[in-house]
């Protein structure tokens, strides 16, 4: 036995043991790839830009969380009995750092800057790509950069002003930057977008140089009027009347400097899928892309399902203003969205943007139903809906840069000049109530301006920022619509999650 | 343990020839029995006080020439109790063998490994085979109940094929697994839980591994505690066919307490209605049409479902949910097997079918398993076996709700199936008959071992082990018959798939070297290579155009939906073991392990686990022997390291995440940084995907102090233990600043403490020959508390309850694992003024609400507003204590055992308290109850302490009466058992009464599957 043992089982322990104690143990992963594997080509490229916009539509943000964030707070909207605490906190202005609807819209704006960083620090260095496609890709990066940082000083004011990647937890610790220097990112991003982007619009849910031109207006516009009015935290801005011109200046490229987007004629047709999904010159200048057929919500929207009640599938005229237009189908919903009745009856009975772009009543088989303002079931907007709905899925993408809202920005930007008469009135012809009165005061004209955006914009996610740049909250939520606000007037706090784990937060 | 049987017999064989032939003598016969009233061979049998002695044969029969001296007969098997018969004037004996639960010769077996009991230095405990309940069981787990101390198992409730949960010594990670680690015939297969490839039948013995020095030659797999089991093993002398079957019929243990009068259940919804806000159509019955689909269904007023419309009949239905749903299942186990032995072949063969049906209708469990086992002795030397088990299971349907209103029928007016609206999906005949969920697994698991005894004192075995698997599930949702199926434009089909291999390479070396009389020297030393490979996929299709072909061709789905993923990781061990004895009276215990894991980051790709356990035999010292009270006395020690790699693999890499974005006509795909995880509790998606090079084990520092002590020949004996484990590394999901663009990442950081005492005993009461009758019990108390987290004092943990709006359970510093968090409340409201007072406003203040209390605000005092400041921690699930009393009596052929199980202390956080019969208790102006609210259908519940109930216990869990007849009454039987087994007979508590007051690990009872009453019929045959 001995010998046995010396012959085999020494050697075959030597071998084994060997290979056991030279293992090194090294981990491959499967079915991901990292930052080792990735870009390469211009594939890669194109891929990682695809990821950055993909943020968009997703649940927290553009397909719910930015509605409700946006909406809820103002006199538009209100929300159904049972639905969450964070829900009630921004309805009645009483925002907590704890709120989980605001820590949610944090999280997924910073996780789109993440992405959107990943474009610009590496698609630069990718290698084998022609240079117009290289800086168009690039150049959406830092649109998208741009776009999350103004929805984040919008909402939040101060805070972690990230244009790295992260690669280690070490990096993760950052302070607040100063408003000021988040505006200043944020111009220079979209002077590089402006730039760097030269192609025609790619697809629905991409942008191009109108994109980038109307944010850039709207940005502007944001600064001059929150100086001019001296909304909190705008101080830095050393002449409104400088960055008046400059919203003018970006908005003009976008109002009359290009042909891809327009004025829709008929209001129904802005909301219309098949128009302006598919049509030549849309007034959705850059939208939030999502399709029926995709796989979860994110990829569909469930958007339609917040706004519409939850009595009964119902069935509508295309055009409400005409009962023998077309029927549409356009389901049942969760009714988690009421509408106030302060935006309900702000609008003059003929504004076609109530006749039209509000349901206020529907029938279901063979029966008509009135919506009652003050009851569970409201009249609801008709903006999100998707008659070819799959189930909960739809196409309904959430616009997120509207023809209208550039024209109007525009206007604002001109002040009561012909060219600001011209623009508003386009806006109000269309929604048959006649022109603005002639000859008001600036302050007057860029009032009404704002008033115009509420009916046109209503349920689109613009009115609390149009009120924090005016600093009318108190004048519109407190005295006009008889709300309270406790807390989060013109920054909602920085949530809680962000305030333990990062060191350098105050 | 086999060697010492062969030497022994050897040696007893040498001495018959021997035997003097005396002239007075007389011949006897007789058989033995082991405790399953199986023929035992091998049992020595003399004749006291004299030289005479025999060997019970293959089928356990002796025959012996008694000297004329010759009173009694002692009979006597190792692990066996022995058995002192009066000879008298009968001639023919009947031996009935009684395991010995305190024999310190039994063998036990530990990792790499068996020793002698009483040389034991660590916290072991045994249970053998023949101790398992008789009762359907799909694994082993769920028996474990009360069985051995320092080990809670909980069963979430009562489905076909379910497992249960394992604790030895309290949880003692966060995010890694809390299960005890098994080990097969010294195979480590991977967590406990449900062990349903071994047929409980098998099973000759389970031990348990529970302090640092036994479980730390499993090093970073141990901290969890080890369960070893060890299957039946052919024996030498015997060659047997049993056949063994268990027939079975359950009862619903709780009534469901459901509305039973169709009037009360639409009086309460209508009041529910009404205060709850609702306008005047939306009162459910006030005898009006709302339409579904494209049609319109009525809704009956009250005055109808009583009778007392004088324009409508009484309303004709009233459907018995519970009839239709729930049966009185009948669930078979049969279990064939042939084992035996020559002295160079042992074999065992065996294949068990078990069926269980469950207690709802169309939801049932097969599962065949087979086993071969076969030991050749190739020379003197060499000794090669192999162990093969294959095993199938079958999952049929699902649970099914009871609670639907009995006012609605199974169909409709055209022979569909009944909905009260689009979005009713609780039809459970119409769930039961359409929607398709089978569960099918495949096992294969074998191993092939060669044992060298290179010499008298060394030993090598190498062994290469492997085990293969997959599963697939086929689910089907029809046609907008689930939310599922709506939430998936429709309908929804799948197929899930998954597959493992895992490959294992053992070598060790075993030394056992005596130097002198004084010293004794066991040493193992070895090293293991593991591999693993897990794979899943899974083919979903949504919106299909009909429901005919279910999910037999996903293809043909409107939208199609792919995953699939791999995990593979690699374990490289060193490991050894020293037992050194001194003078028989000193025993120390050296114990250590090196783990290599790829799981691991680069950092720290190795761990180290080392032990110490000190014994010392009192017992044997002349000063306590003088004392002539103990017949064993051991003060146990021992203190370690073990670890815990309970994380998935690729934790420690970067990852990149994909997306897909709408680009006009087509879904394009990205990649990029952050990598979406499961979705939380709040329904988003997770991101995690940075790295981290320095992630390692969880390590657990346990200190074990014990004692053994057995009475009057060991009649009685005594195990207690008080152990500390500190747990720290705590593999922990640490939030990170979102900002980063991430949500968590892998880190270790954080302690748990687990301390506690658990007490085991056993006392053979009467051993007679014809009369046995013995005690036996278990006491386990166990305090855990989370120590530190890092940066966090709370982590919420578990599902987000949609009727609470918020996670329940908690980690929270300085609290148990699992404790409950919400608001206080003190009864109920009886006036607005109260309301108010209390800091609620307006619904929540009405009278008939609940009262919450107004404990803290944001500076930590009270500040008049109930608001979510007033959150604090509300309850406990784990219990104070358990345990268990065990008793057995046999008397001829008769034997009766019961076991009681007990669970005393934790709270249950009771969802289904607002049962019917405590909302017809309910708070109304007229009977302003202060314990349940008033019927309020908007009402917004909030957590708080109304939903918690004390969850003690104490359960009959078994009674068997059985009956063995072993005479030669049936030709080519013999021996023959038949037994009546009844499992979860009653339960004394002061729980809800319509629910079962174990619930599972985190103490939340949401309506688990009804644990059945089982009434067995069994027997077990021997040819």
């Amino acid at each position: 036995m001995k010998k046995f043992a010396y012959r085999y089982i020494v050697p075959a322990l030597l071998g084994v043991s060997t290979l056991v104690g030279c293992s090194k143990l090294d981990e491959k992963p499967y079915g991901m790839i990292n930052s080792q594997t990735y870009y390469k080509t211009a594939d890669d490229a194109r891929a990682a830009i695809i990821y950055a916009y993909s943020i968009l539509p997703e649940v927290g943000y553009y397909s719910r969380g930015y509605y409700i964030i946006t909406e809820l707070p103002t006199e538009n909207l209100t929300q159904k009995g049972d639905a969450g605490v964070g829900n009630f906190e921004l309805d009645e202005l009483r925002t907590t750092s704890t709120n989980p609807d605001l820590d949610n819209i944090w999280t997924y704006m910073y996780r789109g800057i993440a992405r959107a960083n990943a474009v610009i620090a590496n698609v630069p260095k990718i290698p084998g790509m022609t240079d117009a496609e290289r800086n168009q890709i690039t150049g959406e990066g830092y649109f998208l950069r741009a776009l999350h940082f103004f929805n984040l000083v919008r909402m939040f004011g101060e805070v972690p002003l990230r244009t790295t990647t992260i690669d280690d937890a070490s990096q993760i610790p950052i302070a607040k930057s100063p408003i000021k220097d988040i505006y200043t990112q944020i111009i220079s991003d979209l002077q590089a977008a402006d730039s760097l982007i030269t192609q025609p619009r790619i697809s629905e849910g991409r942008a191009n140089q109108p994109a980038a031109e109307g944010l850039l207006a709207k940005v502007y516009l944001h600064l001059a009027s929150s100086k001019a009015a001296a909304s909190p935290g705008y101080d830095f801005v050393a002449n409104p009347d400088e960055f008046y011109a400059q919203a003018k200046l970006y908005a003009e490229k976008v109002v009359a400097g290009q042909s891809e987007f327009a004025l829709t004629p008929a209001l129904p047709d802005i909301f219309n899928i098949d128009i302006y999904k598919k049509a030549a010159v849309t007034e959705h200048i850059f939208d939030a892309a999502v399709d029926r057929s995709g796989d979860r919500e994110g990829s569909f929207s469930k958007l339609p399902n917040m706004f519409l009640p939850a009595d009964r599938p119902m069935t509508i005229a295309y055009n409400q203003l005409k009962p023998d237009s077309a029927k549409i189908d356009i389901g049942q919903g969760w009714g988690h969205f009421r509408t106030e009745s302060g935006v309900y009856f702000s609008y003059a009975d003929n504004d076609r943007r109530k006749t039209q772009l509000i349901v206020s009543s529907y029938t279901n088989n063979g029966q008509t139903y009135q919506l009652d303002i003050s009851s569970s079931s409201r009249p609801f907007t008709r903006k999100f809906i998707d008659p070819a709905r799959i189930g909960d899925a739809t196409s309904a993408n959430s616009p997120i840069i509207r023809y209208s809202d550039i024209l109007l920005t525009y206007a604002e930007a001109c002040g009561p000049t012909a060219d600001g008469y011209a623009a508003i009135n386009k806006i109000r012809g269309r929604a048959g109530i006649g022109d603005l009165q002639p000859g008001l005061s600036v302050a007057t004209f860029r009032n009404a301006v704002i008033q115009e955006r509420a009916w046109e914009l209503a349920f689109e996610g613009s009115r609390l920022f149009d009120l924090r740049r005016t600093n009318t909250m108190e004048k519109v939520l407190v005295q006009q619509y008889g709300k309270v606000i406790t807390s989060g007037a013109y920054f909602f706090p920085i949530p809680q999650r962000e305030l333990d784990t990062n060191p350098l937060m105050k | 343990m086999k060697n010492f049987i062969a030497r022994c017999s050897i040696a007893l064989f040498l001495c018959l020839p021997t035997i003097i032939v005396n002239a007075q003598q007389r011949k006897i016969t007789g058989k033995v029995f082991d405790d399953q009233s199986k023929p035992l061979p091998g049992a020595t049998v003399v004749v006291k006080e004299t030289k005479t002695a025999t060997v019970s044969d293959g089928d356990g029969r002796f025959v012996m020439d008694v000297p004329g001296a010759g009173k009694t007969i002692l009979v006597t098997y190792v692990g066996m109790q022995t058995k002192e018969i009066p000879l008298g004037t009968q001639n023919d004996f009947t031996v009935n063998m009684q395991l010995a639960p305190g024999s310190l010769n039994d063998v036990v077996v530990v990792g790499y490994g068996a020793v002698k009991k009483s040389d034991l230095t660590g916290a072991v405990a045994t249970l053998k085979g023949g101790d398992l309940n008789r009762t359907p069981a799909a694994s082993v787990d769920q028996l474990l109940q009360g069985k051995i101390a320092g080990v809670q198992v909980t069963t979430g409730g009562g489905a076909p094929g379910a497992g249960a949960t394992i604790r030895i010594r309290g949880a003692s990670s966060l995010n890694g697994s809390k299960d005890p680690l098994v080990v097969v015939d010294g195979y480590p297969w991977g967590d406990a839980g449900n062990l349903k490839q071994i047929n409980p039948e098998d099973i000759e013995s389970i031990e348990v591994l529970k302090d640092a020095s036994s479980a730390a030659i499993y090093g970073s797999r141990g901290a969890n505690g080890v369960i070893v089991v060890t299957t039946r093993k052919g024996k030498q002398g015997q060659g047997r066919i049993s056949f063994n079957t268990l027939q079975t019929v359950s009862f619903l243990a709780n009534k469901p307490d459901i509305w039973r009068d169709p009037v009360e259940d639409a009086t309460f919804a209508n009041e529910a209605a009404i205060n709850g806000g609702a306008i005047a159509t939306d009162v459910p019955y006030i005898g009006i049409y709302r339409p579904v689909g494209t049609g319109m269904v009525y809704f009956p007023s009250i005055a109808e479902l009583r009778g007392l419309d004088p324009n409508k009949p009484q309303w004709p239905v009233n459907t018995d949910w519970v009839d239709l749903i729930y049966r009185h299942p009948y669930s078979q186990n049969y279990t064939l097997t042939a084992d035996g032995g020559s002295e160079k072949t042992k074999y065992a063969i065996s294949g068990n079918y078990y069926n269980e049906q469950g207690m709802v209708i169309k939801n049932g469990y097969d599962k065949y398993t087979s086993r071969l086992n076969l030991e050749q002795k190739l020379t003197n030397a060499v000794t090669a076996g192999t162990n093969v088990i294959l095993a199938y299971t079958k999952a049929t349907g699902q649970q099914l709700g009871v609670g639907r209103s009995r006012i609605w029928p199974v169909y409709d007016s055209t022979g569909n199936y009944f909905r009260t609206s689009n979005t009713d999906f609780g039809n459970p005949i119409a769930l039961a008959n359409q929607l398709l969920n089978t569960a099918k697994t495949t096992d294969f698991l074998g191993n092939l071992y060669v044992n060298f005894r290179i010499n008298s004192w060394l030993q090598f075995r190498t062994s290469i082990n492997a085990k293969s698997g997959n599963s697939v599930q086929d689910l089907y949702d029809p046609k907008n018959s689930t939310q599922r199926a709506l939430d998936n434009k429709g309908s929804y089909g799948s197929i899930a798939n998954g597959s493992y291999f895992d490959l294992l390479n053992e070598n060790y070396f075993t030394i056992n070297k005596d130097f002198g009389k004084l010293h004794r020297t066991t040493l193992v030393a070895g090293f293991s290579y593991q591999k693993t490979e897990n794979r899943f996929s899974s083919l979903t299709g949504q919106n299909f155009v009909n429901d005919v072909m279910q999910n037999e061709n996903l293809a043909t789905a409107g939208t199609m939906l792919i995953s699939n993923s791999l995990q593979r990781f690699n374990l490289a061990s060193w490991y050894g073991r020293g037992n050194y004895t001194f003078n028989d009276k000193y025993l120390l215990t050296l114990t250590a392990r090196a783990d290599g894991s790829t799981k691991f980051g680069a950092n720290n790709k190795w761990a180290f686990f080392p032990s110490a356990a000190l014994a010392w035999k009192a017992g044997e010292e002349p000063f306590i022997k003088q004392l002539g009270l103990f017949s064993e006395l051991k003060v146990r020690g021992s203190y370690g390291l073990t670890g815990n790699q309970g994380i998935s693999p690729y934790q420690t890499l970067d990852r990149y995440g994909s997306n897909k974005y709408f680009t006009g006509s087509v879904f394009e795909t990205g990649f990029g940084p952050g990598l979406a995880g499961a979705n939380d509790e709040q329904g988003r998606t997770i991101v995690g995907g940075l790295g981290n090079n320095s992630l390692k084990w969880e390590t657990t520092r346990s200190l074990d102090l014990g004692v053994d002590m057995g009475f009057l020949d060991q009649r009685i004996t005594i195990s207690a233990d008080y152990y500390i484990k500190r747990t720290s590394d705590l593999l922990r999901l640490k939030t990170i600043a979102p900002s980063a663009g991430y949500d968590q990442q892998w880190i270790n950081d954080g302690k748990i403490e687990n301390l506690g005492i658990e007490i085991g005993l056993n006392a053979n009461v009467i051993n007679q020959a014809d009369f046995t009758w013995s005690v036996g019990g278990m006491f386990t108390k166990n305090t855990n508390k989370v120590v530190a987290m890092g940066e966090s004092n709370q982590v919420f943990i578990g599902s987000l309850y949609e009727s609470v709006r918020q996670q329940i359970s908690t980690y929270t510093v300085g609290q148990p694992m699992f404790s409950f968090y919400g608001y206080k409340t003190a009864g109920i409201i009886q006036t607005l003024d109260e309301g108010i007072k209390a800091g609620l406003t307006g619904v929540d203040a009405q009278p008939g609400e609940i009262k919450y209390l107004d404990i803290a605000g944001p500076d930590g005092k009270p500040d008049g507003i109930v608001d979510s400041y007033d959150r604090t921690i509300i309850g406990n699930p784990n219990p104070d204590f358990i345990y268990s009393l065990n008793t057995n009596v046999r008397y001829k052929q008769f034997d009766l055992s019961m076991q009681l199980y007990g669970v005393q202390g934790g709270d249950v956080w009771d969802f289904q308290k607002m049962t019917a019969s405590r909302w017809l208790q309910r708070w109304t102006p007229d009977n302003p109850s202060m314990e349940y609210p008033r019927a309020n259908g908007t009402r917004g519940w909030r957590a708080s302490d109304l939903y918690l109930t004390d969850g003690s216990f104490l359960r009959v869990q078994n009674i068997t009466f059985g009956y063995n007849l072993h005479t030669g009454a049936v030709k080519f039987v013999k021996s023959l058992r038949v037994y009546l087994s009844g499992n979860n007979l009653y339960t004394f508590t002061g729980f809800n009464k319509g629910f079962d007051p174990e619930v599972g690990e985190s103490g939340i009872n949401n309506g688990a599957y009804p644990r059945p009453r089982a009434v067995s019929l069994g027997a077990n045959v021997v040819f």
